[in-house]
């Protein structure tokens, strides 16, 4: 299907069929869950041989598990007899699955290790050496973050992410010591097209005064950008969202410690910043150090994934139909971190965006209303809008990409519309275009 | 077989903590918050933790930081939620869901402490919310209560929720 009038990045309009249309929703899963890398599983969360965990590629259940020589493979969690998912527990240590319809067992490395009655039933005539899982055949590690694709055409993972490493490294490498998700997976399902969180958390800093209110009045314990209450206020100077990194985007602060704002007590995390950060200075320079660890910041890798260092929740949308999805939320940390500061983050990221989250609760409803009113006869011919300060973005020294002043801006997301049209577009990755806008490779003398 | 309680407690004390069950159920339906929070003693702890979903023989280790939570309040972050909920900000309990616990199931059993007593019960919180949108969490709760001289107070609920993935937007409502 055609998608060029459906998205104008030019005047950032969105047709609402993007968010209700079944036949779009069938060429995102082949144009765009099938050909991006689709983040899989921290490492940490399967460090040992034998440890695996289910997640979903698109709407391919997928199970990744931990090798013996350590490296880290993917499968589909489908049966090669008759199809049936061979684990339905999340994750967890095995020597090996079996299937339980007919028993058929699968080793770690996805080979087919046991069939019963294998020479009375099939007469010894099958051949397991065909029938192994399904590998993911793209799987690639960076910095601790695990992706998987199936789209053999795709650059690799690095030049996928491409300047967003900037960012990423804000978490993934100020410390020596890494970072692990902590806690179990929050499951949340949500009567949304996929879509609308990623804008949402992608740039959309003007919600958070109005239909974050409520929370904002509760745990609010210091200043994010001069964000109040109420939409009162916001200091468009005291941030930037920055996009035209290959659909990859980022939503920061600058003041290097708002990523607690809304912890009911911040003083712990921010003695661990303050202890720490001449050494964050020394790994990832002064703009980053100084900056950006520890302020609020929002990280989007296209299409799915989104986290914020600071608030620390850790998210991936899994898509159910154009209009449901499976939200799945980890906390993030740093090894480095005391463990005290470790169990207080998970603690307030569980207390701000978990199940209960203060601040997560207040997001669903409206996600669904709009995917809701794009359904209708009329309403699914109606545009949307993000055409907030349009044509007001250029280059910043010291970061990459296309930048717009402030967190209350809807720049980053006609970027990401953007991408989703140009993947919708393109038949194949050879017609995707690979931009880094205002690339840091470019900026060689700025900082160091 | 299991006796029917391990060690009966006196019937007096099994009719006020069961009507207390209730009486709590009535007053969060209502929205009573503030007569609800006199229900606790100072030094609740007040615990949901997430689910999770694993083989019966699966040899992974405890989870390092924790398995993480829904709940894990104390008196002041139960006010701090209730805060919340108070603001006139909170959209999606505007206008006000219809919201029925269903309290059930309830056993009690003597504490180590003398003054405490265990409460076991099932909760089914049913809420209408969106125009039909209906959806039912249902869940188990062990309390502690503890008998002072304002009478019965709520010490500490480990409450677990029976959905391994939430079916609703968000759990605006204490169980
Ligand atoms: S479907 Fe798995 S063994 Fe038959
Ligand atoms: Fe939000």
């Amino acid at each position: 299907m055609d998608v060029s009038g459906l998205v104008d990045t030019a005047t950032g309009r969105q047709s609402r069929t993007i968010y209700s249309s079944e036949e779009l929703y069938k060429q995102e899963l082949e144009r765009i869950f099938a050909r991006c890398w689709l983040f899989l599983v921290h490492t940490s969360q399967i460090p040992k041989a034998g440890d695996y965990f289910r997640t979903f590629m698109g709407e391919d259940d997928v199970i990744v598990i931990r090798q013996k020589d350590g490296s880290i493979k993917a499968f589909l969690n489908s049966c090669t007899h008759r199809g049936n998912r061979i684990c339905r527990a999340d994750r967890g240590n095995a020597k090996a699955f079996t299937c339980n319809y007919h028993g058929w067992s699968f080793a770690p490395d996805g080979s087919l290790a046991g069939v019963p009655l294998e020479n009375e039933a099939y007469f010894g005539e099958l051949d397991r050496s065909k029938l192994g899982l399904v590998p993911v055949t793209h799987v690639a590690e960076y910095n601790g973050l695990v992706f998987g694709c199936f789209d053999p055409d795709a650059p690799s993972l690095e030049d996928y992410l491409g300047d967003a490493k900037f960012f990423l490294d804000v978490w993934l490498d100020a410390m020596p010591g890494g970072t692990s998700l902590v806690g179990e997976t929050q499951k949340m399902v949500l009567g949304s097209n996929w879509k609308l969180p990623v804008e949402n958390v992608c740039g959309d800093g003007y919600h958070l005064g109005w239909a974050h209110a409520g929370a904002m009045m509760a745990v609010q314990s210091l200043d994010l950008s001069g964000l109040s209450v109420g939409n009162s206020s916001a200091d468009l100077d005291g941030g930037l969202s920055v996009a035209g990194m290959n659909g990859h985007m980022a939503l920061t602060a600058l003041d290097g410690v708002s990523g607690y704002a809304f912890y009911p007590d911040p003083k712990p995390m921010l003695d661990y910043l303050e202890a720490n950060r001449p050494e964050v200075i020394e790994r990832l320079g002064k703009v980053r150090g100084e900056q950006l660890w520890g302020s609020q910041i929002n990280i989007t890798i296209f299409p799915n994934l989104q986290f914020l260092p600071g608030l620390n929740w850790f998210r991936v949308y899994h898509p159910k139909g154009p209009g449901q999805i499976e939200q799945w939320t980890w906390a993030m940390v740093e090894n480095d971190m005391p463990e005290e500061v470790q169990a207080t983050i998970l603690d307030n990221q569980c207390l701000t965006f978990g199940l209960a989250g203060l601040f997560d609760n207040d997001d669903g409803d409206n996600l669904a209303a709009c995917t809701e009113q794009s359904r209708g006869w009329r309403t699914a011919q109606m545009d949307v809008f993000t055409n907030m300060a349009l044509g007001r973005s250029g280059p910043r020294e010291g970061f990459p990409g296309d930048i717009a002043a402030g967190l209350v801006s809807e720049h980053n997301q006609r970027y990401f519309y953007r991408r989703w049209q140009e993947h919708m577009q393109a038949e194949s990755w050879a017609e995707v275009p690979t931009y880094n806008i205002n690339p840091l490779s470019a900026q060689e003398t700025v900082d160091a | 077989m299991h006796e029917l309680s391990p060690a009966p407690v006196p019937v007096d004390v099994l009719n006020t903590l069961t009507q207390r069950l209730y009486h709590e159920a009535r007053l969060l339906d209502a929205e009573r918050f503030e007569d609800w929070l006199e229900l606790l003693c100072d030094d609740v702890g007040y615990r949901m933790e997430l689910k999770r979903r694993r083989f019966r023989a699966d040899r992974s280790p405890p989870a390092a930081v924790g398995v993480g939570v829904v709940f894990n309040e104390t008196l002041a972050r139960l006010k701090l939620r209730i805060d919340r909920l108070r603001s006139g900000f909170v959209w999606a309990e505007d206008p006000p869901n219809f919201v029925r616990r269903v309290v059930s199931n309830v056993e009690v059993e003597p504490a180590d402490a003398e003054n405490e007593a265990i409460v076991h019960s099932v909760i089914v919180i049913h809420r209408n919310r969106i125009d039909g949108l209906t959806r039912v969490f249902t869940a188990g709760r062990t309390d502690r209560w503890r008998h002072g001289k304002q009478g019965w107070c709520l010490a500490a609920r480990d409450i677990a929720l029976d959905h391994a993935v939430l079916h609703d937007s968000n759990i605006n409502v204490f169980f």
